[in-house]
């Protein structure tokens, strides 16, 4: 597939993605404020839903073709302290902006153009990562690619099983008290 | 007096809020998960957020795979648009000027978030959670300790 063909078709997955986030109002910003408000159920509930279908979905992709299957995601990074420094930053980010990456393109698409405030003012903070704290601290930290299941020495389909379970019994006391 | 009546229609039409928007999220978000995992399997890639957008500074990654998600963002807002349109909920809106501040200020700590360590954003929840990747599950502690911090320097301090 030529390279100019799988954008197009990246496009079409984005605008999918999109339709779907906009039917839902998701959010992840505005979900976080309503649980620490404490009427996080809403978001819990997504979150549930999307962690447990793309759980399943991602661990079955290994078995049908061995070239997917789980894979690391971004690094860690000085052990873990830049992951967690670099989120830090991002959820003070998406709170007082008022939209996560999803919410933000979504917002965008709604028509509301102060989400496209936000969105160019991503350049700066990450031109001042990218040309300058990144040259200097690149050098600094060790980087990690590690998954659950090799950090607990437990085989993935048993970690995707708990954590589903887990995750599927959660759901339906958070539907429960819904009801 | 037809003039009168025809400015109370006017008046009349308040549309009432549509709820639809959350009458069936759970479904939605279940499309959105099916579809990033349908991806996956159809082209061996899935939905990721923040290093999407360093093609906005030059920096297109190895095989330009920063450029493919950023077109796929560009997706979403056009899918988003569709969504709002079909829907009755576009509603074009400028920027409020006491507001430019904290889109500025939130979008540069985004910028700087995104980047101090790839995978640091929406895509830990969507993606690198169910990938069973432990910098996800950091990074996913770290969003909720930064946006704690605000909702304590804000809301938090303006509920006192």
């Amino acid at each position: 597939m030529n390279f100019a063909a799988l954008l197009f078709i990246g496009l079409l997955f984005g605008a999918g993605f999109g339709y779907f986030v906009q039917r839902a109002g998701l959010c992840f910003a505005h979900g976080m404020g309503e649980i620490f408000i404490g009427k996080g159920k809403r978001i819990i509930r997504l979150f549930l839903v999307i962690f447990i279908l793309t759980s399943i979905g991602f661990l079955v992709s290994g078995y049908i073709n061995p070239a997917l299957g789980l894979k690391t995601i971004g690094q860690i990074r000085g052990y873990g302290f830049y992951n967690l420094l670099a989120g830090m930053f991002f959820g003070a980010g998406i709170f007082w902006n008022g939209g996560c990456i999803l919410g933000t393109l979504r917002q965008m698409g709604e028509g509301n153009m102060h989400f496209l405030v936000a969105f160019i003012s991503f350049t700066p903070g990450m031109a001042l990562v990218v040309y300058l704290l990144n040259p200097i601290l690149e050098h600094g930290y060790a980087v990690q690619n590690i998954l659950l299941p090799g950090l607990l020495g437990v085989a993935a389909p048993f970690v995707t099983g708990v954590l589903v379970a887990g995750s599927a019994i959660w759901l339906y006391f958070v539907m429960k008290k819904k009801a | 007096m037809p003039k009168k009546t025809k400015k109370q229609t006017k008046k009349e039409p308040e549309k009432p809020a549509k709820k639809h928007v959350f009458k069936k999220p759970m479904l939605f978000v279940a499309g959105f998960a099916i579809l990033n995992v349908i991806m996956y399997l159809a082209i061996g890639k899935f939905w990721i957020g923040g290093s999407s957008f360093l093609p906005m500074v030059g920096q297109l990654g190895p095989e330009s795979k920063f450029l493919f998600a950023f077109i796929v963002n560009i997706g979403v807002i056009i899918g988003a648009l569709i969504g709002a349109i079909t829907s009755g909920e576009f509603n074009f809106r400028m920027p409020k000027k006491e507001l430019l501040p904290s889109a500025i200020f939130g979008g540069i700590l985004i910028g700087i978030g995104v980047t101090l360590a790839p995978g640091t954003c929406t895509t830990s929840f969507v993606t690198g959670m169910p990938m069973l990747s432990v910098s996800s599950f950091l990074s996913a502690a770290g969003i909720f300790i930064g946006a704690f911090i605000v909702y304590k320097l804000t809301m938090g301090g303006a509920k006192k």
